[in-house]
């Protein structure tokens, strides 16, 4: 799963260099770059789930350490 | 669950959703994109071929333009014609004689109408005067330049490069001042531990702390992906970028030394003098070190990014409420981690 998003990322980029390197105005570039703030807030919330997910985590692993005491 | 705790976790939320929202919806104002020739010869007429960003030439009742030298001398455009609401070509009877003499003179580019307001773009014509000993001022007057208008409704200013990315400002700037006020938050519970012995400071030192590394990595990240499709590069051998890098790696090492202990009393002694010092690290490193010299960076270039030209007021009206709405969420953030490093604590104390 990891593999596939990183997969998934670095196409995304790879395809934006051929599109920049032909001189075309590509998605995240087109009307004055306003996707690329998009991505930026949609970072942020990646990393406030990455943390509520680890949270999860750990929150799990010390019910399970309670439960079978 | 009353919501006497609840107060600032909930407005952290409605803040941070109106920076989003507002910060998101609200336009920029217009400005020029590219304007054609970049230069032109003295007694010349000129017709320049302007590519605008968010104007109305079309709709706007009367489109003016100006080519100013400074601010008493400037020539009116004769002749405008609008092609599409972003595209315009403006003619201009350049004189013969400057009221200068140097033998190259920068124009800047004036246009204004009622629906955008006036908008300059700074150096658009460089001129050569064929004969620079003759100075003459008559045809060079202040042709109404006085009456501009003002551009309805709040907008973002626009820079250019920038374009719409100046709402970085609420995201990726505010990440910085919220994780610095964090880490000043876990700092003051390092000292505290240090002073007092008191356990419970270490895990709250340690959790502000993690919380402020997150916006850190988040900051860098979000600021590669801006750098990617600004400076078509994800990274750049910036004085800023590297120190910043310089100052997170520091803080990274404050996890691992974390993690590489078991022993509760030592881990916690040493991860407190670290913190100290690795707090006491990033001052010069992000704000001394990168003020010294040049930088690629908005904002940078010898002069800090809080007051003039750089910070408008209307940013201002969502930039200070975004490291608000993100210093309360990364304070809940904070308190979910202390109370489930407290939780834990009695656990294997019990035991």
């Amino acid at each position: 799963m990891k593999k596939f998003v990183l997969f998934i990322v670095l196409q995304t980029f790879w395809l934006h260099d051929i599109a920049a390197q032909n001189g075309e105005a590509d998605f995240l570039r087109s009307m004055g770059k306003i996707y690329s703030v998009v991505v930026v807030i949609a970072i942020i919330f990646t990393g406030i789930f990455i943390f509520l997910f680890r949270l999860d985590r750990k929150l799990t692993k010390l019910e399970n350490h309670i439960k079978n005491e | 669950m009353g919501l006497k705790g609840w107060w600032w976790k909930i407005s952290g939320v409605v803040i941070f959703l109106y920076v989003i929202i507002g910060g998101m919806i609200i336009p920029t104002r217009a400005g020029v994109t590219k304007s054609e020739p970049g230069s032109a010869r003295s007694g010349d007429s000129v017709t320049m071929v302007i590519k605008a960003y968010n104007t109305h030439f079309l709709s706007a009742g009367q489109n003016r333009a100006w080519l100013k030298l400074d601010s008493l001398h400037a020539v009116k455009a004769h002749l405008l014609n609008a092609k599409t609401e972003n595209d315009i070509q403006i003619s201009f009877n350049i004189p013969e004689q400057f009221p200068a003499s140097e033998k190259v003179q920068p124009l800047t580019l004036i246009i204004d109408n009622e629906i955008d307001g006036a908008f300059v773009q700074p150096n658009a014509l460089f001129v050569t005067l064929s004969d620079s000993s003759i100075v003459d001022k008559s045809l060079w007057v202040n042709a109404g330049m006085n009456a501009f208008n003002k551009a309805k409704g709040i907008k973002f200013p626009y820079r250019n490069i920038l374009n719409e990315t100046i709402r970085n400002t609420f995201f990726h700037v505010a990440l910085w001042f919220a994780m610095f006020i964090l880490l000043i938050i876990g700092l003051y519970h390092a000292i505290q531990y240090l002073r007092t012995g008191n356990f419970d400071h270490d895990i709250q030192s340690a959790s502000y702390n993690r919380i402020a590394i997150m916006y850190g990595v988040l900051g860098l990240i979000t600021g590669s992906i801006w750098a990617k499709f600004t400076w078509n590069t994800f990274w750049t051998t910036d004085v800023k970028l590297n120190m910043t890098a310089v100052a997170m790696l520091i803080y990274l090492a404050y996890l691992v030394l974390r993690g590489s202990s078991s022993d509760h009393d030592k881990r916690a002694k040493i991860s407190a003098s670290y913190s100290i010092f690795a707090f006491l690290a990033l001052i010069p490193l992000v704000f001394v070190i990168p003020r010294l010299t040049d930088s690629l960076h908005p904002g940078n270039g010898g002069n800090p990014a809080l007051g003039g030209e750089d910070l408008d007021n209307t940013l201002r009206l969502f930039f200070y409420p975004s490291i608000i709405a993100l210093i309360l969420l990364g304070t809940w953030m904070a308190v979910l981690l202390i109370r489930y490093e407290r939780l834990k604590e009695k656990i294997f104390m019990r035991n």
